[in-house]
């Protein structure tokens, strides 16, 4: 029965698709409001997903693409990777003109064969097969075929029709069918506002897209993913890399990543141990242990990415981290966790996706296609969780940074796991603090004696530097303060708190001509270092919304002595502003020959309509304006 | 006194008296815990040593290098360095092989020194495609201050392909112990390169070889600047090119040894004596073009613009041949020899005395002494009247004359086996690039600012503008733009000339800049150059160890024209400046002056060689630093 109604599904793929077919292979026929801000138009594509058992799934794709200019190249995506558990069947491409003749064939022998290994990954059993085309004229259309075989039916193919900007979509459609009865599942997002059209049933899936226009990117929107459609899948009851599993929530799902990837492989030597112990003993709280250990895990280990092992899944084992002394995010995370365990301390191996940009566990979906990175979670007495990243050598306990904060994770903890969240670092806390003297003269010169600390997220962005060269170090400050022409560091010193997770600067700089002189004039700019000026680009009519993904504040108090023989003749205005976006407030007053810059810059993160977004470019205007002013000095008679 | 300093001497020598058999890592070593040559290394090679020769028997002939390395890690900024690559080329049934690869990682533990050897399970083999295979580690039990070591031996099957000795990387090497051993009969020619002089000697042979031994200490680390043209012409290293093979009453054969020889052995290959130079009909692919066309200039024009047109480089570069002439017109595409060669035959057959240019790009190092291998690209000569014409058809946006910034390098070989001329030349320098500013704008008393702008830009400039031009899209363009002029907005924005390449891009535009100028009291501060001004010095550096590769001499120049609020008069004006780099490389010129309502502005920038030597960075520098200055200077308007 089953059989019978696949074979009649398939019939009438092949009548509608051969049916349209003639007419996409020319590009003289495609709309004008398709070609519009558009490198490439997807004129069709099928993805088929079919799941005959747990260990059989074929997967086919037809595309027909037509690229419209150079930068449209890459949007072909004209190949396929494959391992021992991804097999090629087919892999075909035809490359037709503007008038959609063809023009060249690519059969599967023609296909590139290269390593996918990437370039920070020591080994990966994956391959890839690529076409190597190169283009002679615009537009060119690829018709492109591919059937895939694998015996993995976690992380199937998930619905995402909407690629990248500057792609516009005639027709996209998607179908996934459950012949197997395997428990299907799917979550979708943000399909709301956009053509689209749907059915499903217990078993199946069918999604289709059409008449899509190119999207445009724009600054300060929020991440690509998280405004276009996507629909997310999976089977109760999967097999991955030839480990079977079960998991229809996170609760299960953490289970299974607990029995079939981490169990039994938190062995490490008696030595190893033997030194825990002895590390730890006379400590008794169980953080300070953790520190203990942290610490030791950094001092002892590397990071090195290894992608093998259950699709790169599998950590590789504690016993095998002892001896080598390296691993990756997920073999330095076991270990560590081994090694907490020989403490007595409790952890908590957590999956997150890693990024600057924040990307979210779904909380009420299950999959295995979430998640890129391993961090740690140890539990403290008031039921709250400290995070540490073992692949860093350099980071304190206890402190993520921007790369995992913020967001959703799953963190599998036997029979308990769940999604929670890691670390906030509020706006306010990521903060820059910043003190300086600065000594005018005559010949318009300055010198200055500076300190500066930093916080949160910005500790994150300045605490490597205290590992740079002399040269790197002094080439960063020249380029930091750009806007102070002939910047010379005359010394500098830096105090790391680990601790505090606060990084000082204390600094002594020097610039040849600081303040210009014009006649008998002097002008001096008011913020001497942390001048802002950015102001975000105009966007004649903004298409998405404004979305800010992280807050900071800066302070800043400069006190400036200004040569003798000369008085003020004019001083910039004091402002105050405060808006939603943020807080500005500069105040500037004259005493006993110097002059007193106080200055408060506070950016909020938040998400706003598309509508604010002139609202918060003027807010920046405003910033850059005042920080961009200056002090005229006259000699006085 | 003369003892003691022989003591010292001495003493200097036992310390320094290192053992550099593999394994025998000294606790001297392990202890050390920085470079004091160069206390910044993060890591340092403290001994490197390869030795290539030739292995010939019965069976094969086969090239052998045997490679050594200790390398000390100082710091976890240095772990990078415990993980090593080996690239094998294969190419058919050929391939290069690894074996007897054996590495150690030694610690200090507790005043005991400590081994850690790599397992074979932690050696991981990657067939990367069909042309190369990579063999991957990265060593065991690596922590500060450990050392690492390894030796390997790699067997290559492609005698005639010595690769480069590498005798400098990104970390100081304290010692490294390079040898080369040929057979006689088998001449190679030896070439040194990079910014820090040592040479070969000879060392001690047997059996009928020949060795030469390059033998350096302390070579600091090589660090990338801004405007190099290319790092590894500085790099040093010694190039290996088959000279000769005399086996007396066997063989005589000699390859190149001036640029002649090495021009005639191109000449005399088949992709040019044969392909190249046999007489083609293009008639149906020209012949219309030609038609109407009399001037022979014009008919090379029309030529470049067809090859151009009916042939895409494949972003291949190349001197010979990967298509042949007939494929590629068939194709529509080859790599740089199959377009521009096929761009010399359609020259010839359109009656122009076209020949071919043999050259290396800038990426591809400057060779320095004769040498085939290291040519690596092709462009066509055309000579009409006694005057000298370069073309290079891989562009969309270069031009006769113009060509891409990457074929200015050093010189090129003229092939014309027609009149048996093999030489090297000298390319024509690019040209001055131009950018005209002319601004004319109103200004008011709350200090804001608007009017026109007219750009125009020549030669590489226009070749620049063109590229980015059509690269973006107009909107992004625009936004750009007005980012990068200090957030003026712009309206009416029109480029013109763009889609072709010669003559000069102009643009313009309309824009409103909210406050240019500040007002306090009476008085209004106005920056004369506005938002045109240059906001940084680009050499911030003290000190300079490469030349600077501007690309292509160049003059930038602003007309301004400013219409003052009424009843405004200047109070104060910024002086006139004359600058001038020595040796005439270079001037700045900038004049204000305010005529009754009516402010201008005019000033110019020229630096007027592509590339400049280190020698006078300190005087580029400061001359960069004082049109920074001046260019912050402002006018000062009171109210009347």
């Amino acid at each position: 029965m089953i059989k019978l109604k696949k074979v009649c599904y398939l019939l009438f793929l092949v009548i509608t698709f051969s049916f349209s077919q003639e007419n996409l292979f020319t590009s003289l026929t495609l709309p004008d409001h398709l070609t519009k801000n558009a490198n490439a138009v997807l004129r069709y594509e099928n993805l088929d997903v079919t799941v005959n058992a747990v260990d059989d799934v074929v997967i086919t794709e037809k595309r027909i693409i037509t690229v419209l200019n150079e930068s449209g190249d890459y949007l072909v995506q004209a190949s396929a990777g494959y391992s021992k558990h991804f097999k090629i069947k087919k892999i075909e491409a035809v490359v037709y003109n503007a008038q959609g003749s063809e023009i060249k064939k690519f059969k599967k022998k023609d296909f590139i064969d290269h390593s996918a290994v990437d370039s920070f990954s020591i080994y990966t059993d994956s391959r890839v097969l690529f076409m190597g085309y190169t283009p002679t004229t615009y537009p060119y259309t690829v018709a492109f075929d591919l059937e895939v075989e694998t015996s993995n039916s976690a992380g199937l193919p998930s619905w995402r029709p909407i690629t990248s900007y500057y792609i516009a979509i005639e027709k996209s459609s998607y179908t996934l069918t459950d012949n197997a009865n395997l428990g299907l599942r799917f979550k979708e997002k943000n399909v709301d506002g956009f053509k689209i059209e749907k059915n499903t049933t217990t078993n199946t899936l069918n999604y289709s897209l059409s008449d899509m226009k190119a999207l445009k990117p724009e600054d300060l929107s929020p991440s690509f993913e998280n405004f276009t459609p996507h629909v997310l899948v999976a089977v109760d009851n999967f097999q991955y890399y030839g480990v079977l599993g079960k998991a229809k929530n996170w609760l299960e799902y953490g289970d299974w990543v607990n029995n079939a990837l981490l169990k039994g492989r938190d062995e490490v030597t008696d030595e190893t141990k033997q030194k825990i112990l002895e590390l730890t003993a006379n400590i008794s709280d169980p953080i300070e242990k953790a520190k203990k250990i942290f610490q030791f895990v950094q001092n002892n280990t590397r990071y090195i990415s290894v992608q093998i092992g259950i699709g790169g899944m599998q950590p590789i084992s504690a016993l095998e981290v002892d001896q080598v002394k390296y691993g990756d995010c997920k073999g330095l995370t076991n270990y560590t966790k081994a090694l907490l365990n020989i403490a007595g301390v409790e952890s908590y191996y957590s999956i997150v996706q890693a990024g600057r940009d924040i990307v979210d566990f779904e909380t009420d979906f299950a999959s295995l296609a979430q998640g890129n990175h391993i961090i740690l979670a140890i539990p403290k007495v008031d039921n709250d969780l400290i995070w540490v990243d073992c692949t860093s050598q350099v980071h304190p306990f206890n402190f993520i940074g921007s790369f995992t904060d913020n967001r959703n994770v799953l963190m599998v903890k036997p029979n308990a796991s769940e999604v929670v969240k890691t670390t906030i670092y509020p706006d306010s806390l990521n903060a820059q603090i910043t003190k300086a003297e600065i000594k005018i003269l005559n010949d318009g010169s300055m010198s200055s004696v500076l300190k500066r600390t930093t916080y949160g997220t910005q500790y994150d962005n300045r605490f490597p530097l205290e590992r740079e060269s002399d040269k790197d170090i002094k080439e960063y400050y020249k380029e930091h303060w750009d806007y102070v022409n002939s910047l010379d560091v005359d010394q500098y010193k830096f105090n790391n708190d680990k601790n505090k997770v606060a990084f000082e600067e204390a600094l002594n700089v020097s610039a040849r001509n600081y303040a210009k002189i014009t006649g008998d004039r002097l002008f001096m700019p008011i913020n001497a270092f942390n001048k802002n000026t950015y102001v975000p680009k105009r966007y004649v009519s903004r298409k998405l919304p404004l979305e800010i993904q992280r807050g900071y504040l800066d302070e800043d108090s400069f006190v400036y002595q200004i040569p003798e023989g000369y008085k003020i003749e004019a001083l910039p205005k004091n402002v105050t502003i405060k808006n939603k976006y943020g807080v500005y407030n500069v105040a500037i007053k004259f005493e006993n020959s110097k002059i007193y810059y106080h200055r408060k810059l506070q950016i909020n993160s938040g998400k706003y309509p598309k509508t604010e977004y002139d609202e918060y470019r003027d807010f920046r205007k405003q910033v850059a304006k005042s920080d961009n002013s200056k002090i005229v000095l006259k000699k006085s008679s | 006194m003369k003892n003691l300093y022989l003591i010292a001497i001495l003493i200097a020598q036992i310390t320094f008296a290192q053992d550099f058999k593999f394994g025998k890592v000294s606790k001297e070593e392990l202890q050390e815990e920085k470079y004091l040559q160069d206390p910044s290394a993060n890591a340092v090679v403290l001994y490197k040593k390869q030795s290539t020769y030739f292995s010939f028997n019965t069976v094969e002939s086969t090239l052998i290098t045997e490679i050594h390395e200790r390398i000390k890690i100082y710091n976890k900024d240095g772990f990078d360095y415990a993980t090593h690559f080996i690239d094998l080329y294969q190419s058919g049934n050929s391939e290069e092989d690894v074996s007897g690869l054996k590495a150690v990682t030694y610690n200090l533990v507790d005043g005991q020194i400590e081994k850690t050897s790599l397992d074979k399970k932690q050696i991981f083999e990657t067939e990367v495609n069909y042309n190369y295979n990579e063999i991957k580690f990265s060593m065991p039990d690596v922590k500060e201050g450990c050392v690492i070591e390894f030796k390997y031996k790699i067997t290559s099957p492609f005698i005639w392909n010595i690769d480069e000795f590498v005798l400098q990387y990104d970390i100081p090497i304290k010692k490294v112990e390079a040898s080369i051993s040929t057979p006689d009969g088998l001449n190679f020619k030896e070439t040194i390169k990079g910014f820090i002089p040592f040479y070969g000697k000879p060392g001690q042979s047997y059996n009928e070889t020949r060795v030469k031994e390059y033998n350096l200490v302390h070579v600091p680390a090589l660090k990338e600047e801004r405007f190099v043209d290319n790092i590894d012409n500085y790099r040093a290293g010694v190039v290996f090119e088959l000279k000769s093979i005399i086996i007396p009453g066997v063989v005589h054969k000699t390859y190149s040894s001036s640029w002649a020889d090495v021009a005639k052995t191109i000449g005399n290959t088949n992709d040019y004596e044969t392909q190249l130079d046999k007489s083609r009909s293009f008639n149906d692919e020209l012949d219309p073009i030609l038609a109407n066309v009399a001037l022979p200039t014009d008919k090379m024009k029309a030529v470049f613009n067809y090859v151009k047109n009916h042939i895409k480089w494949n972003n291949m570069d190349g001197k010979y041949f990967y298509q042949g002439i007939k494929k590629a017109l068939q194709e529509g595409k080859g790599n740089a020899a199959d377009v521009n060669l096929t761009l010399v035959a359609m020259l010839r057959y359109a009656g122009i005395n076209a020949n071919p240019v043999v050259l290396s790009t800038k990426d591809n190092i400057i060779p320095i002494f004769p040498t085939i291998d290291r040519l690596n690209y092709v462009i066509a000569y055309a000579e009409i009247n006694g005057k000298a014409y370069f073309l290079d058809a891989t562009s969309e946006f270069s031009d006769i004359n113009i060509l891409p910034i990457k074929d200015y390098n050093w010189k090129g070989i003229y092939i014309d086996n027609n009149n048996m001329v093999w030489k090297s030349i000298d390319i024509s320098k690019p040209p001055i690039a131009e950018e005209l500013n002319m601004l004319s704008g109103t200004l008011t008393e709350d200090g804001a600012f608007e009017g026109k702008i007219r750009s125009r830009y020549t030669n590489h400039n226009a070749l620049l503008f063109r590229k980015r031009f059509k690269n973006e899209d107009i909107d992004a363009f625009v936004a750009k733009k007005e980012e990068k002029l200090d957030n003026i907005e712009i309206s009416n924005y029109e480029a013109k000339n763009t889609e072709t390449t010669e003559g000069f891009v102009m643009e313009t535009f309309d824009f409103k800049h909210e406050s240019i100028a500040s007002s306090v009291g009476d008085k209004l501060y106005v920056n004369p150059i506005l938002f045109l001004k240059q906001k940084e010095n680009p050499f911030k550096l003290e000190k300079r160890e490469f030349p600077i590769d501007f690309g292509f001499p160049f003059q930038d120049k602003y007309n301004i024209t400013v219409k003052l609020p009424e009843g405004y008069v200047a109070e104060s004006v910024p002086a006139p400046l004359y600058l001038k780099i020595p040796d005439n490389l270079g001037y700045f010129k900038f004049k204000v002056v305010v005529n009754g309502s009516m402010m201008q502005l005019a000033a110019s920038l020229e630096i007027n060689r592509a590339m400049i030597g280190p020698d006078k960075y300190l005087f580029l520098k400061e001359f960069f630093n004082q049109i920074v200055i001046k260019e912050e200077e402002q006018v000062v308007l009171t109210k009347v």
